[in-house]
């Protein structure tokens, strides 16, 4: 595919953002940290405010709506915030930014953004990527929990419970969002809820024993993974008091 | 009417009733829906219908803005006209044990004075005792006025009878102009609440920054009430810029005064007008600056940041320079910064 330009480096001031659309019909926003490059999707993840308008010191960049904040380098949420951005790497040639690719739903996932390369390319390499069309059912109660998924389009929805005792369990709408990780844990061995897809959807599927293995032999990643899994089931099962 | 809401990470089922705003029934029932204005001005309390049908009491509300999707509506705004099943995009919780529910009731306005020449205050007497955190705002509607008003209460008191307002007199503003168009001691209102997440509570134990403009003084005034009573300003410092445009709009001056906390500094700032020298007379143990209420906070409080949670109130320009000067002057993190933004 043709390179697609962004925008001009002299555009974006420094330590200062700006709304772009890529060739092709992207919008991003552009951040000039210290006359490094970063683009992001245009419109925070919250609640439809155009990026552009938030405010950015050069390292953090803040929505100005409800101060949602992330880090500029990575797209990762700080503070209140309750998602990460998704990163579009840029590539410069002398005074032009053109798209560097789109970043894969492993990166922009909150399980695994910002691992080691090393390790991130091992867990790539187990991720299958999967088509359903909207309706179709990933898993059902009782179904053994073997891999675990990371979506990449669509919504799912969940269902905890059997039959007409079934109750919303939450859905799942973001890029990066990891969803079956039952087949992460030790003493889990089978589904306790069932997916389906509200939506045509593309996956990730990954087997959760190799994915542990991978974690097992990087340690460091293993570790940050772990407390991220756990801030992320505390963050589903929360109920007062235990936020 | 059963109302089924489903959250990203579960769901909910509650019962409104007959011409109650679906927010509102949730919030009763100890669900925390989202919302910040909670009168159709922000947007945060959009939902997506997935069956059913609900009544728009407010389609032109100015937060609808943000819910122009089919099917996406304003639950502080709209009614359940059937069983509903709904979808809100974010994580929604239970309240907190020993969050105060907010609940609809009734009062009557007592004690209406006139603090200036567009400012009123008066006290709600409650038909019930309620609970409510320091900084909370309440939601008001006159009989025979449709739709609500949010005001922040500017006393503190548990357990008590009367919620305390002062209201800004405002061009076309429905409720301002009931209450500044005849004497309306003993009129009844109908009161939802308590509402609002800026809220403190004396176990915080950091520096308090209290940020100012106009009416959104009331707030403040809730707060400092609760950490005086506390003795917060023994153990930790305070300081309230409170932002009018001249010494003709400025009210709560000898309330302020009464405070008398060494370690509480209070800066009226007047954007329109040089420091009478009177002023400085009349109230020794206020501080005036001229400027607009950010700008003095920025220059007095300059190396002053040390663990500091800051409360914002005021207009919504007002509200925003205040929070720019907080992010990236103070370099204060987001969750110490707290704010309604309702006008």
């Amino acid at each position: 595919m043709a390179k697609r330009m962004v925008c001009r480096v002299s555009d974006i001031p420094e330590n200062g953002l700006k709304e772009c659309e890529a060739e092709g019909g992207l919008k991003l926003v552009v951040a000039n940290a210290g006359g490094e490059f970063f683009g992001f999707q245009a419109i925070c993840p919250h609640q439809e405010v155009p990026l552009c308008e938030g405010l950015f010191d050069g390292a953090t960049l803040t929505c100005h709506m409800h101060l949602w904040q992330w880090d500029v380098r990575t797209g990762a949420p700080l503070g209140i915030a309750e998602a990460p951005l998704q990163r579009y790497p840029l590539e410069r040639e002398g005074d032009a930014l053109y798209l560097g690719g789109e970043s894969t739903a492993l990166d922009v996932g909150e399980l695994f953004n910002g691992l080691a390369g090393a390790t991130l390319e091992k867990l790539v390499s187990l991720a299958k990527k999967e088509s359903h069309p909207a309706g179709a059912l990933l898993y059902r109660p009782g179904d053994p929990a073997e891999d675990f998924f990371v979506l990449d389009s669509g919504r799912i929805e969940f269902l905890i419970g059997r039959g007409d005792r079934a109750a919303p369990g939450g859905f799942m709408l973001r890029k990066g969002e990891v969803f079956g990780w039952a087949a992460l844990l030790e003493g889990y061995p089978a589904r306790i809820a069932s997916a389906r897809c509200l939506e045509d959807a593309s996956l990730l599927r990954i087997n959760g024993k190799a994915a542990l293995r991978v974690l097992e032999s990087d340690p460091a990643s293993g570790f940050v993974v772990m407390r991220r899994l756990a801030a992320l089931i505390a963050r589903y099962l929360a109920t007062s008091g235990a936020k | 009417m059963r109302i089924q809401v489903n959250a990203r990470n579960r769901g909910y089922d509650f019962d409104a009733q007959s011409g109650e705003r679906v927010l509102y029934a949730g919030l009763r029932t100890g669900i925390d829906l989202p919302y910040e204005c909670a009168t159709g001005t922000c947007g945060t309390c959009k939902a997506k219908l997935v069956s059913g049908r609900v009544r728009d009491r407010w389609p032109g509300a100015p937060g609808r803005k943000f819910a122009r999707q089919a099917g996406e509506f304003l639950m502080c705004q709209c009614e359940a006209e059937e069983e509903l099943t709904l979808e809100v995009s974010k994580f929604v919780y239970p309240m907190e044990p020993g969050a105060c529910v907010p609940q609809t009731c009734r009062g009557t306005v007592r004690s209406v004075r006139r603090l200036t020449h567009d400012v009123i205050a008066f006290a709600l007497e409650l038909e019930r005792l309620r609970d409510f955190d320091a900084g909370q705002f309440a939601l008001l509607a006159p009989e025979g006025i449709d739709g609500y008003r949010a005001y922040s209460m500017c006393n503190y008191e548990r357990g008590g009878r009367s919620f305390d307002f002062v209201v800004k007199r405002k061009p076309d503003g429905a409720f301002s102009e009931w209450l500044f168009g005849a004497d309306r001691d003993g009129a009844r209102l109908e009161v939802f609440g308590p509402l609002g997440k800026a809220t403190f509570e004396p176990g915080l134990g950091k520096n308090l920054l209290c940020i100012a403009g106009g009416s959104g003084i009331a707030g403040m005034m809730s707060i400092l009430a609760r950490a005086d009573a506390a003795d917060y300003f023994s153990r930790h410092k305070g300081y309230l810029f409170f932002g009018i445009r001249t010494m003709r709009d400025a009210f709560f001056l000898q309330e302020l005064s009464n405070f008398k906390e060494a370690n509480l500094a209070v800066t009226v700032a007047l954007s329109e007008e040089e420091i009478p020298e009177k002023t400085k007379q009349d109230w020794p143990v206020l501080k005036f600056e001229k400027g607009l209420v950010h700008e003095v906070a920025k220059r007095e409080m300059a190396g002053k940041y040390q663990n500091v949670r800051a409360y914002v109130a005021g207009p919504p320009p007002a509200v925003d320079a205040a929070i720019r000067v907080l992010l990236l002057d103070a370099k204060l993190t987001t969750d110490n910064i707290r704010y309604d933004k309702f006008s």
